[in-house]
């Protein structure tokens, strides 16, 4: 008798224990709470200007208040379809108010039909559209930021999400831009900028006026990269003689160190460091699976990637309007002085360094 | 007999380690991503090449989400590689080649040798780029991708790129459920590991790439492989080459809704990767060539594990005739060990592996679903095991591979 129970209490146990993990996994399976393919981005192709369209898209429905209030030429506050207000600036007004709270943060959105000047000092916590030139006040604190013209960030200011500019965008001295950061024109960064992506024809560091910066006699390398196929295989150490003519592809299992003047026709990767020396022209890709130090005065078609660190000396130009490119590494120190047509991207951080 | 016993645990053992340690690098290590934020660049011109055999069922899909990716139009040429269709397939592809002119260069091939690999090797004579592209016509490439399988190809180094496979059926059965975890486990874990570890990540051949004189300087396509991607993996790291694995090229697929259908296409795996070890594994380990020590190893581990399964089965019955015959070290522990050890361990590691997976993904409830696997496993392991025996006995009698193409289930679009 006792066998019996023991044998069956057994069974029970071992049913119990078999059926403690499937009770969930059938429960999953008849009632297909999780079942759908993974999400893969179909549609959105990773363009630069996706937010900023859809800030232009949540905008459309109050397009005919916009208009309104610049009709009457006062100020008006309206509420989003979503519950969010937005004080509407009109164009004639003659001055504004922002409703900046004690803690001095203003809590609504923004849209101005109008040139928009920000007061200094400031933290607006929604989005901020201007349909003309937006001149943010120094050390403001911005969540996103559209202007269908000009921007210009004061010295300290900070964006947490996004900025875009259909004209030109000028970012002052020790501007923090945590997201996207976008012109259809150009960006100027000075010296402290950080930035993490950054995309526009071109981008400038520093001071020095675009003319001078993209200076009209300065080469672009031509795309000879794709029509080599022949590469060389390095293992270990190479130094490339200055001036000397690169013909192939190359690929260096240790540090590579290129010349000054030297020419590079073909694409360009080394394991270890880079060290391309002044005035070294490239014509393709400059890789590195650690560090690529720049020296001034190269010219790179691009695109220039390093799984850590890339740091750019001025007078250095990355790519062209004919030919933008991309600059990607983790961590990306530029100097002041350096031209970068296309598109900045640190994963980690970007910094505009100051000249010695 | 006790020998090689100890010898096949040993070996599950290194497997299972191999499991964790992929998958504490996917948790907690340094995630690789080096090409996938070049978003500007003067793009190089492209071949995509369309495997299709059959295929009037999907085709057309494949076509026309190509023709909307992000590419400059006139860089970029699509192959369809129409291998011998008997359905409407042809049809369908010309009338594509109709509504987009210049853009689709069709091969029509009506005869020769059987399997992709055979098609894609005639098809070669069409492609005039240096980049070549490869899809399955049930794959759905979104806009971004081929921005993203182009881009590590700016890196001379790269021979090979492979993007992740995601199953678009997913929540069609039990099978297509087990298999959304398994291709999650073996994308979001396995692959991206080996990518950050600097190993040897697998060309998949499809959603995948490959530069055309890398695989000029290989031999080409391999057309007596039963899986022509594990052998182009093989050698173009032999050949001083890199395959890259880009997590985030994301493509949909069909994953198999039957258990037949499913198990044709484990065998027909198993055999080629094991006709990949057979002809590979001493020269990656040993041989004379560029590729690092981590990449032999690692290299020749993935080359085994198709073997693992009919090497586990053995494991098995020894660890049985040890225990009867009473050898007993250790008083029958070690047996019992042996019995155990790959179900305690050995696939708590799998288990492991595809739950992190499954969590990276950022799904949460198919996790319950994970003791299925169990099923999963054991049909794959024997299976795996009749195709090792089977590959034996065809190469003991000088019989020929079959290659069988896997059944597409989704309904024909109009």
């Amino acid at each position: 008798m006792t066998a019996i129970i023991a044998t069956s209490v057994l069974v029970l146990v071992f049913f119990a224990m078999l059926a403690l993990p499937l009770t969930p996994a059938c429960r999953e399976l008849l009632h297909k709470t999780d079942h759908e393919p993974l999400k893969v981005v179909q549609q959105h192709a990773g363009d630069v200007r996706f937010f900023a369209d859809g800030f232009r898209h949540y905008l459309a429905p109050i397009h005919a208040n916009l208009d309104e209030s610049d009709v009457y030429g006062s100020d008006t506050l309206i509420v989003m379809p979503d519950g969010i207000p937005c004080l509407v600036l009109a164009k004639t007004a003659a001055s504004h108010d922002f409703g900046i709270d004690r803690e001095n943060a203003c809590t609504k959105m923004i849209a101005s039909l109008g040139d928009l000047e920000l007061p200094a000092g400031v933290t607006f916590e929604r989005d901020i559209y201007a349909r003309q030139h937006l001149r943010g006040g120094a050390g403001n604190r911005y969540r996103a930021l559209l202007g269908e013209s000009g921007v210009h960030l004061a010295e300290e200011s900070v964006v947490m999400r996004w900025v875009h500019a259909v004209g030109e965008l000028e970012c002052a001295t020790q501007c923090r831009l945590y997201g996207r950061v976008s012109s259809e024109r150009s960006i100027r960064f000075h010296a402290g900028c950080r930035f993490t992506r950054v995309h526009a024809p071109l981008i400038l560091t520093g001071r020095s006026n675009t003319n001078e910066a993209a200076g009209p006699g300065q080469e672009v390398p031509e795309n000879t990269a794709t029509e080599i196929v022949d590469r060389v295989l390095q293992e270990g150490d190479l130094a490339i003689a200055p001036g000397e003519v690169f013909t192939k592809h190359l690929v260096v299992r240790g540090e590579l160190r290129i010349g000054a003047g030297a020419r590079m026709l073909g694409n360009v990767k080394a394991q270890k460091t880079a060290f391309l020396e002044p005035g070294v022209i490239a014509h393709g890709s400059l890789i590195s699976a650690t560090a690529l130090k720049i020296g001034p005065d190269c010219r790179l078609r691009g695109p220039v990637i390093a799984e850590h660190t890339i740091s750019i000396q001025p007078g250095t130009h990355v790519g062209s309007s004919q030919a933008p490119t991309t600059v990607s590494a983790p961590n990306i120190d530029i100097a002041e002085g350096v031209v970068v047509c296309g598109t900045l991207w640190a994963r980690d951080q970007g910094r505009v360094m100051e000249r010695a | 007999m006790i020998y090689c016993l100890y010898f096949i645990v040993a070996l599950i053992c290194v497997y299972t380690a191999r499991h964790y340690w992929f998958t504490l690098n996917r948790l907690f290590g340094f995630q690789r991503h080096p090409y996938i934020d070049v978003d500007t660049a003067d793009w190089p011109p492209v071949t995509i090449l369309v495997a299709a055999h059959n295929e009037e069922k999907v085709i057309a899909n494949i076509l026309s989400a190509l023709m909307t990716v992000r590419y400059p139009a006139d860089r970029m040429i699509v192959i369809p590689v129409n291998d011998r269709s008997q359905d409407r397939t042809r049809e369908i592809i010309d009338e594509f080649v109709e509504r987009f002119p210049g853009r689709i260069r069709p091969f029509h091939r009506t005869a020769g040798k059987g399997g992709k690999a055979a098609a894609l090797k005639d098809a070669m004579e069409l492609v005039e780029t240096e980049i070549i592209l490869i899809f399955d016509a049930d794959y759905i490439p979104g806009m971004g991708l081929i921005r993203q399988l182009t881009a590590p190809f700016f890196d001379p180094e790269v021979g090979g790129v492979m993007g992740r496979v995601v199953p678009l059926n997913s929540g069609g059965n039990l099978l297509t459920r087990l298999l959304d975890l398994e291709r999650s486990g073996g994308y979001q874990v396995d692959q991206q590991a080996r990518m950050n570890l600097r190993l040897v990540p697998q060309h998949g051949g499809t959603v995948a790439g490959v530069r055309r004189s890398a695989l000029h300087e290989i031999g080409g396509w391999n057309d007596a492989s039963l899986t022509e991607d594990t052998d182009l993996t093989y050698r173009l790291l032999l050949h001083g080459w890199k395959t890259v694995y880009q997590n985030r090229s994301e493509c949909y697929e069909e994953v198999p809704e039957t258990w037949a259908v499913r198990i044709k296409q484990i065998m027909r795996w198993a055999k080629g990767h094991n006709q990949a070890m057979v002809t590979y594994a001493l020269r990656l380990l040993f041989g004379k060539h560029s590729a690092t020590l981590r990449e032999r190893l690692d290299g020749a581990l993935l080359l085994g594990v198709y073997i693992m399964a009919p090497v586990t089965l053995v494991g098995w019955m020894l660890a049985l005739a040890v225990f009867y015959r009473g050898i007993a070290p250790l008083h029958g522990i070690i047996a019992l060990l042996s019995l155990t050890a790959y179900a305690a361990i050995g696939n708590l590691a799998a288990f492991f592996e595809i739950a992190a997976a499954v969590r990276l993904d950022g799904n949460r409830n198919r996790i319950a679903l994970l003791p299925f696997l169990i099923l999963g496993f054991t049909v794959s392991i024997f299976s795996v095991s009749r195709a090792a025996v089977a590959q034996t006995i065809d190469a003991l009698t000088g019989a020929e591979f079959h290659w069988d193409k896997t059944e597409r289930f989704r309904k024909a679009s109009s």
